[in-house]
């Protein structure tokens, strides 16, 4: 166990105006399944970009099984044993999983022919081998997300890699997805004697699964010790450098009347699937209704329900008595619903265009800020959009700024801004502070906050569990497009939460 | 919007400057390839274009179907949906402005103008509609069908006349001529230039407006820079980007009317050398920027223009000219990379790389 | 006159005429493979054709026709490959602005090397060899369909199997596919998606350039201004007609030859031939039409079986426990 099979000495990545790694020093060792953890944009991805070839280092020395590599890029690193899982996965949709095992070392017969049965058969070999089922005829584009990521795994074993390196790998999966990718992680490492690298910011599963951790923060290493000496306590404290407890919110005194209410939504993803599945809520004004559920389980589908931005399949979305379902963003938008999408830059803004002209949309067809059926009076937008960047403390050069050049925080803020200013009764909220820093998250809690307490209804969908709890009032928990169970915040605890967000309800999992 | 702009407009007009130079130094060493000078002969082709009132006029009548298709593709592309029909519609709008000036041989001018310019506006922006719809209703992508479609307006107008509005007397693959009270007005003698130039002044101002100026303008950028957050924000995207293309077919159907009313007098069936292909460069070469194809469509005009003098005066073939602006089309294309790459080199900007 | 029009000739005709396209639509398919629209193979072809006339002219030798083209063809492959992969540039404006500067440069080269305007046909032009194939002259109909056609029209025959044979029988075609529709699939197994690009644009430009040669030295023997005649664009028709598919693809470019060749037919007896040119264009439109009504089907179907397929897979995942 204790061999070393990586050691990185003094890694350094540097890209323009970004000190992405720092200095990093880091032992991975035979056999040991090691978690490196740390919040978003802490450097983890590009560390392992840098194992793997995909980046080359500023500086500092990448030892493989003790010889000093120049790892230029991943065929060096393949040929070393080395292979990575990536987040996105990287399978071509309308070829076999055979084939996408296979791609980049087909088999071949008369040098220049692609061998289709023997690459059926290699992966039938490794599938049994490593006990990691997949039918090698089926088309990658008609497989479940935890099938592909087995495919993955594949691909990288049958180019022989010893080394395995998982980045994110539980992002997308369910947690019986989850489950079942630890059971392999912990066979491959035990009785096939490879070496696990997973990089993660879920630090429950850093304890169930890992053997050593390492933390990584702002692009430094901040330490590495055994799993077992370690709590979510110690690791947390060390993802933020400081003891991070923020303020609990007082919860809300006066609540309204129902302002929107969902009965019986049924809705289809982008592949035609069921993505939420009969869900009914309602939210009133003056609380905020949080929605927890691991990544993937129907929010986004939700949301976009609740916006006119995905069709509905079955049931309705009364707002006002009135039902919305299947109206167009428009109408919804002239109901009353506002909404903070969870991809700021693909959804909630456009990036190539100005910070006036984003915080313009929907303005634009009201007067004063249109005359005359079509035209713009620039005196009265100017004065809206100076307002906006004041009240909301947007720092940007000016407003004419491309917003592409702005912060993520700013660019959220921007999205808030617009948003929060219509005064609308109702707000739809979607991962409002992904992979913002502390200040700007406290900055737009506020907000949330300060809107719930003017008495709009609002519905807050996170993955952030301590989100979640710090600012609902009432939280539903979301596994696989159903609701399945609804708490008072002051009632619950977060591992109860926890539970129903993995599908376990009470009675089962009790 | 303008003031902060300024810098990164000022960066882009730097590099178009520059790609136009190396246009020209390329040019340059071609005709000394020849054997000729680069000096004389591109002193030839400016006093070709802008050397007398009268040259001026020639390239001025050359730029107004290059602005009218330019502002076509400007007001399309910057909505989202690229509109590579303008030369199919071009041909229609002309058939249009002919028919109606064959047909209706007995009204004055004052109406028998407009009428033509209305049927011709009509079927350039009907005939635009179509892939339009194809594009919003069934996701059909617009850039193929348009292609196509320009195809079947060019051979559909040819067969029209070639057979059933042929000419009686002459030209073979041209109608008749229109009514006298048709002919627009030319403006400087032995010039082509007619007042059309009025009508294209008076459009690009229009458009201008429309799309700096109203919230139509507005929803249009914003669907073409990001559609998603265009839905997003409540933009009826489907709509807008129909309007658009209906937008940019009119105005080709009108370049077409113009080619009959102020230039051939009839419709022919080779009536454009590729009006619609040049404007859409224009308007590629500015970023769809209305202010910017009026300019480039005055270079594009004296570079026709000049090249005639030049071929003239020196024996330098005038295609020249075509392969100059093909090369500074490749380079402005390749901008963006370009400008990478220098920044790779220099490595010094605050570009954030990928964490 | 129904004799006349409709005979074994009309059928020999369509190969002729279908050659050019399926040449061009075979190099077109290639990069379509990889993930780009090629707009400039009419630039392409027409510079083919210049190249050409211009090495057979002067070599008095349709090898080195056959040599300038080629050449022309690969440097035109990697100036847009460069413009487009290197630089990122819209492969969009890229093909326009090659289509217009082959129409330029061949113009100008027409005329300062030539010294004529419009068309250049010289006897020092060497066409290419028609072939003659022995066996098959003993066969009645076989041998007017088949044989002493032109040196390319058997080539077309051979790159159209060894085409098929190279996507979708060898690795290589894998990565092409690949490429084209998932590029980092292909970079993070080491190997390079744009180079794979890169490739795919060259030989896109080589086979416009055979396109090219057959036409001035196979179909005609000179070079006339814009020759290409919207050949580029309906080899296009006929990629996306035959989706991209090369056997496909060859039958899409005999259906729009044979109307090509049946218009030519018409006009020689007074029919207009504007409509059976404008079938390619049409058919096209309508093919589009038909594939997403098509996949819009699929869809449905599948969104219905929705529920089943997703239970499915978790069972199979079941079963790794």
């Amino acid at each position: 166990m204790q061999e070393s099979i990586i050691k990185l000495v003094g890694i350094s990545k540097v890209f323009p105006g970004v000190v992405a790694n720092d200095n990093i020093n880091l032992e991975i060792r035979r056999g040991e399944i090691h978690a490196i953890v740390g919040e978003n944009g802490a450097g983890k991805s590009t560390l392992m970009k840098i194992i793997y070839g995909l980046y080359q280092p500023t500086a500092g020395e990448i030892y493989i099984n003790g010889r000093l590599m120049n790892v230029a890029n991943p065929q060096i690193a393949i040929k070393n044993g080395i292979g990575m899982v990536h987040q996105h996965f990287m399978l071509v949709p309308s070829f076999t999983a055979a084939e996408n095992v296979v791609l980049g070392s087909e088999p071949r017969k008369n040098t220049v022919f692609m061998d289709f049965e023997e690459a059926v058969i290699i992966t039938k070999a490794l599938s049994e081998k490593y006990g990691l089922y997949v039918d090698p005829y089926q088309k990658v584009e008609d497989l479940s997300v935890g099938i592909q990521q087995r495919i993955e795994i594949l691909k990288v074993l049958y180019r022989g890699a010893d080394i395995l390196i998982l980045d994110e790998p539980t992002a997308v999966l369910t947690p019986q997805e989850t489950q079942e990718l630890f059971a392999i992680m912990r066979r491959l490492v035990k009785d096939m004697g490879k070496t696990i690298i997973i990089i993660t910011h879920k630090l429950q599963e850093v304890l169930e699964v890992s053997h050593r951790v390492s933390v990584m923060r702002r692009g430094k290493l901040v330490g590495t010790m055994d799993t077992k000496d370690a709590t979510e306590q110690i690791l947390a404290e060390m993802m933020v450098g400081k003891e991070v407890v923020f303020d609990k919110f007082h919860a809300n005194q006066n609540k309204g009347k129902t302002l929107m209410e969902v009965k019986n939504l049924v809705v289809r993803d982008n592949r035609g699937f069921i993505a939420v599945d009969g869900i009914s809520f309602s939210v009133a004004a003056g609380e905020i209704l949080g929605v927890a559920g691991v990544e993937g389980n129907g929010q986004t589908e939700l949301v976009e329900a609740l916006t006119g931005l995905r069709k509905v399949e079955e049931g309705s979305i009364l707002v006002n008595g009135k039902d919305m379902a299947n109206r167009s963003p428009s109408e919804f938008r002239k109901m009353g619903i506002s909404h903070i999408p969870e991809d700021r830059l693909k959804t909630g803004l456009a990036p190539e265009a100005s910070v006036n002209e984003n915080l313009l949309m929907g303005y634009q067809h009201k007067k004063p800020y249109e005359s005359f059926g079509m035209k713009l009076n620039k005196k009265a937008i100017y004065q809206k959009t100076a307002q906006l960047i004041k009240q909301f403390d947007i720092r940007t050069p000016s407003g004419q700024t491309k917003v592409k050049s702005l912060s993520g925080g700013n660019m959220q803020k921007l999205v808030v801004a617009r948003e929060f200013s219509f005064n609308s009764p109702i707000l739809i909220i979607s991962q409002p502070t992904r992979g913002l820093d502390i200040g700007a998250i406290e900055f737009i809690h506020r907000q949330i906050i300060e809107m719930r307490d003017a008495g709009r209804a609002i519905l807050l969908i996170s993955a952030d569990l301590d989100e979640i709890f710090r600012l609902s009032d009432r939280i539903v928990t979301i596994y696989e497009g159903k609701l399945t169970g609804e708490f008072m915040t002051a009632d619950v605890t977060k591992q109860a939460i926890g539970l129903y967000m993995t599908g376990k309800n009470l009675s089962t999992a009790g | 919007m303008k003031k902060i702009k300024l810098s990164q407009d000022l960066e882009y007009i730097f590099s178009l400057a520059l790609s136009i130079v190396l246009a020209l130094i390329i040019g340059a060493l071609i005709i000394l390839a020849n054997g000729k000078s680069p000096l004389t002969a591109y002193a030839s082709l400016i006093n070709g274009s802008l050397g007398s009132p009268y040259k001026m006029a020639t390239t001025l009548a050359k730029t107004v179907p290059l602005i009218l298709t330019g502002l076509a593709t400007a007001v399309a592309f910057s909505s989202g949906i690229f509109n590579i029909g303008g030369e199919g519609q071009l041909y229609l709008g002309a058939f249009a402005a002919a028919y109606v000036g064959f047909t209706f041989t007995n009204l004055p001018g004052l109406i028998g103008i407009p009428l033509a310019l209305i049927f011709a506006a009509l079927a350039g922006g009907f005939y635009a509609l179509i892939p339009a719809l194809l594009k919003v209703k069934y996701g059909i992508d617009e850039v193929i069908t348009t292609i196509m479609f320009n195809s079947i307006a060019i051979l559909f107008t040819g067969y029209l006349a070639n057979y059933p509005f042929a000419s009686s007397v002459g030209k073979m693959g041209a109608t008749e001529m229109i009514a006298p009270a048709y002919k627009l007005l030319r403006l400087v003698a032995r010039s082509k230039l007619h007042t059309g130039i009025f009508f294209t002044a008076v459009i690009a101002l229009a458009i201008y407006y429309l799309m700096e100026k109203t919230s139509v303008g507005y929803d249009f950028k914003m669907i073409g820079t990001n559609l998603i957050f265009a839905k997003y924000g409540g933009i009826n995207a489907e709509r807008n980007m129909v309007i658009a293309m209906i937008i940019s077919g009119v105005l080709c159907g009108i370049a077409g009317a113009f080619e009959v009313l102020g230039n051939h007098y009839r419709f022919l069936q080779a009536i454009s050398p590729g009006y619609a292909f040049d404007g859409m460069l224009v308007s590629l070469i500015v970023k769809n920027k209305v202010v910017g194809v009026i300019l480039m469509s005055i270079f594009f005009g004296i570079l026709k223009t000049g090249s005639i003098a030049m071929e003239f005066e020196t024996a330098i073939p005038s295609e020249l000219v075509l392969v100059i602006q093909a090369i500074i089309i490749l380079f402005i294309a390749g901008e963006k990379g370009f400008a990478q790459i220098l920044r790779r080199i220099h490595a010094k900007e605050g570009v954030r790389g990928d964490v | 006159m129904y004799r006349e029009i409709f005979n074994i000739t009309l059928l020999q005709n369509t190969i002729r005429t279908a050659t050019p396209l399926i040449l061009a639509a075979l190099g077109g398919l290639l990069t379509s493979h990889t993930g780009i629209l090629n707009i400039g193979m009419e630039g392409m072809i027409l510079l083919g054709a210049f190249f050409g006339v211009a090495g057979s002219y002067f070599f008095e030798s349709y090898l080195m026709g056959i040599l300038f083209a080629v050449t022309s063809g690969i440097i035109i492959g990697i100036v847009f490959a460069l413009f487009v992969i290197k630089l990122k540039s819209d492969e969009f404006i890229v093909g326009i602005a090659i289509n217009m500067f082959a129409g330029g440069l061949t113009m100008f080269l027409l005329r300062s090397i030539f010294g004529v305007k419009g068309a250049f046909s010289s006897p020092r032009i060497q066409p290419l060899p028609d072939i003659n194939i022995a066996f098959i002259d003993k066969i009645p109909i076989l041998n007017v369909l088949l044989n002493n056609h032109s040196l390319f029209v058997y080539i077309s025959w051979i790159l159209v199997i060894a085409i098929y044979i190279f996507l979708y029988k060898t690795p290589y075609g894998l990565w092409f596919r690949a490429a084209g529709e998932f590029p980092e699939a292909l970079d993070t197994v080491g190997i390079s998606s744009d180079k794979i690009k890169f490739a795919s644009s060259i030989l896109c430009g080589i086979l416009c350039g055979f396109a090219g040669v057959h036409l001035s030295l196979g179909y005609l023997t000179l070079f006339t201004e814009n020759m290409s005649a919207n050949r580029g664009f309906i080899a296009l028709a006929a990629i996306i007609f035959g989706s991209a598919n090369p056997l496909m693809t060859y039958v899409a470019a005999l259906i729009f030859g044979f109307f090509d060749a049946l218009g030519i037919r018409l006009q020689g007896v007074g029919i207009p031939s504007q409509f059976t040119q404008m079938f390619p264009y049409i058919v096209t439109v309508l093919v589009l039409i038909a594939v997403v009504k098509r996949e819009r089907d699929k869809k449905a179907l599948q969104a219905k079986a929705g529920r089943i397929d997703k239970s499915q897979s978790q069972a199979a995942g079941n079963l790794t426990r």
